[in-house]
């Protein structure tokens, strides 16, 4: 029996019970996890999990994922989140979609020879549905959408994010693991973004460019500057005006996962935008904030400090991929008519580059409702996939390929190269970098 | 002159090693991308976006560290260098611990049963002071000592 008796952490009743082992040595070991991770966070005390989770362990791949020995002591011992899940898109085993040679797909086979097992054991544990999985859970075709306030265990920094910051719910940057262990045990520990104060923003971000950034580009020049802190961005409604229409909504979403891959940023708030500084204004300052003004040779600067890690520096690209995070119904309609525009100013049928496009299953098959716009993309020669582009670098399985990307999350964990949209389309079209040799 | 640093032990143990210090964020998931799939003898870092670690060896290292950033896939990596035995001997933070951190390490020590030491609240100073290659002593207690 472990000592239990100098936490610091305030339990109930029922918590102690669970921590003595009342009620099995699994959830024992579980509410040890979850007591701990509190003691390190200096909770005061553990609350109830309010809303469904989302988790990021989407993978049977040990060191993303939890081990199948784990989770099958914890199917042998019944148990199972308390509210239904989603999780982070599928490994890409749809081969078809990817432009994959035989070698890439032999190591493919072997690294994932155990997902067939694994998808079964997180349906065991509580996966909303076998199609459940993708980085973009809150999109209405997907349906996992926090209310305002609700208590959550999330991890995927993209989405614990958005969450926060443009739903108003109250996750902190739960790790891989942790966040199932907090959702099978229906409780989280009372810290960081669950707390009103530490909503509070210590940095006052103004953008000064002149015109409306790329996304990523700007999320990760505030990551970067920021760190873990919490932001509040005043300039953007210039370009974004102070309505939450879907363009705004996937700025934000982009926006949000470049502040959290350069940074640790697990909530922002943008001036006449966000539900919290609607309701506070600058009033979410905390005394003392950090002031910085990102303009445009803030992240030309930015954009030129990240290195080429391509073999050959100046080859030329062979493949792009598209949707990291997952590309909206509204962010596929946008590529379907700038991809069309492109190769109609240019006199071309196809793209030069092989174009894979990703976006959530529920949200790919409403998106082929719409003819006209599949069809022109389809002709383009584009390839849709379900699945998480970042996973086909894993075991070097693209280090000898030149892959491009608009995802500076992408680009951050990979050696994809990348590039605004607009630079993307050209690319696509042209089959050329500019400016390189 | 050895320098003496006080923070708070939330993994707390005994050791000694050689730093390797950022003063970014670390990005716990691009750091170890390429470690974690595969036997491998040294643990370099693969985190590009950082020049001050970006092909240093962390195995058997001490991490200097504000606080670890980056995708939530993070915490799974914790418990898997654990399984493999190619840790870090300990993360010191400048700050206080991230839940990204605090979770991978916790679910490393209580699953994986292999504790990694990990110290937070140091203060801004430790991070200004310390340098790669520097030789560390940790205690029991959170005292974390230079060897200068």
């Amino acid at each position: 029996m472990k000592d239990f008796n100098n936490l610091k952490i305030s339990l109930t009743q029922q918590e102690k019970d669970v921590l003595e082992g009342k009620q099995g040595a699994m959830l024992q070991k579980i509410m040890e996890t979850v007591v701990r991770y509190g003691e390190a966070l200096e909770a005061e005390r553990l609350v109830d999990i309010t809303g469904k989770g989302h988790f990021v362990i989407t993978h049977a791949i040990p060191g993303i994922s939890p081990s199948m020995e784990m989770l099958d002591d914890l199917i042998e011992a019944g148990l199972k989140a308390g509210l239904p899940f989603t999780l982070d898109p599928v490994a890409p085993l749809d081969y078809d979609n990817w432009w994959l040679t035989s070698a890439q797909k032999k190591i493919l086979d072997q690294m994932y020879q155990t997902q067939a097992r694994y998808d079964k054991k997180m349906l065991q544990l509580g996966l909303l549905s076998p199609e459940a999985c993708t980085c973009t859970p809150y999109l209405p075709e997907v349906g996992n959408l926090p209310k305002r306030d609700d208590i959550l265990a999330w991890s995927e920094s993209a989405c614990v994010i958005f969450a926060n910051s443009v739903l108003g719910a109250r996750s902190n940057r739960n790790g891989a693991i942790m966040d199932l262990l907090c959702n099978i045990i229906g409780k989280v520990p009372l810290s960081g973004f669950l707390l009103n104060e530490e909503r509070k923003a210590t940095w006052r971000i103004e953008i000064r460019t002149d015109e409306l950034p790329p996304p990523q580009l700007l999320g990760a020049a505030i990551g970067k500057r920021v760190l873990a802190d919490v932001p509040y961005i005043i300039g953007l409604d210039r370009y974004l005006g102070s309505d939450m229409n879907q363009n705004t909504l996937d700025y934000l979403h982009d926006m949000g996962a470049g502040c959290a891959t350069a940074g640790a940023v697990g909530l922002y708030h943008v001036e006449n935008l966000t539900p919290e500084a609607l309701e506070m204004g600058d009033g979410l300052l905390a005394g003392n904030f950090k002031t910085c003004i990102i303009d445009d040779n803030t992240l030309q600067d930015l954009l030129k400090s990240y290195p080429v890690l391509w073999k050959e520096k100046n080859a030329r690209p062979e493949k792009c991929y598209l949707g990291c995070p997952h590309f909206s119904l509204n962010q596929l309609e946008w590529w379907a008519a700038k991809i069309h525009e492109a190769l109609m100013a240019a006199n071309c049928i196809n793209l030069k580059i092989k174009t894979t496009i990703c976006a959530a299953p529920q949200v790919l098959a409403k998106f082929r409702e719409n003819k006209k716009a599949w069809q022109q993309l389809t002709n383009a020669g584009v390839k849709f996939s379900p699945a998480c582009s970042m996973q086909l670098f894993d075991n070097n399985l693209s280090e000898n390929e030149t892959i491009i990307t608009n995802s500076n999350k992408l680009r951050a964990y990979t050696n994809a190269r990348y590039f605004p949209d607009k630079e993307i389309l050209e690319i696509l079209v042209s089959g050329n970098i500019r400016g390189d040799a | 002159m050895n320098l003496f640093f006080k923070g708070r032990a939330v993994l707390s143990g005994a050791t000694e090693g050689q730093a390797v210090v950022t003063h970014s964020g670390f990005n716990t998931y691009a750091s170890f991308f390429t470690s974690i799939h595969g036997s491998v003898d040294q643990v370099i870092c693969a985190d590009s976006s950082n020049p001050e670690l970006f092909g240093k060896d962390l195995a058997d290292k001490i991490i200097c560290l504000p606080k670890t950033t980056g995708s939530t896939s993070g915490g799974a990596v914790w418990q898997r260098l654990a399984e493999m035995g190619n840790i870090p001997k300990a993360v010191l933070f400048s700050q206080k611990i991230d839940s990204l951190a605090a979770g991978g390490l916790i679910i490393a020590d209580v699953w994986a049963e292999k504790r990694v030491i990990t110290i937070d609240r140091l203060g801004d100073a430790f991070l200004e002071t310390v340098r790669n290659g520097d030789r560390i002593k940790i205690n029991e207690s959170g005292t974390v000592e230079i060897f200068k």
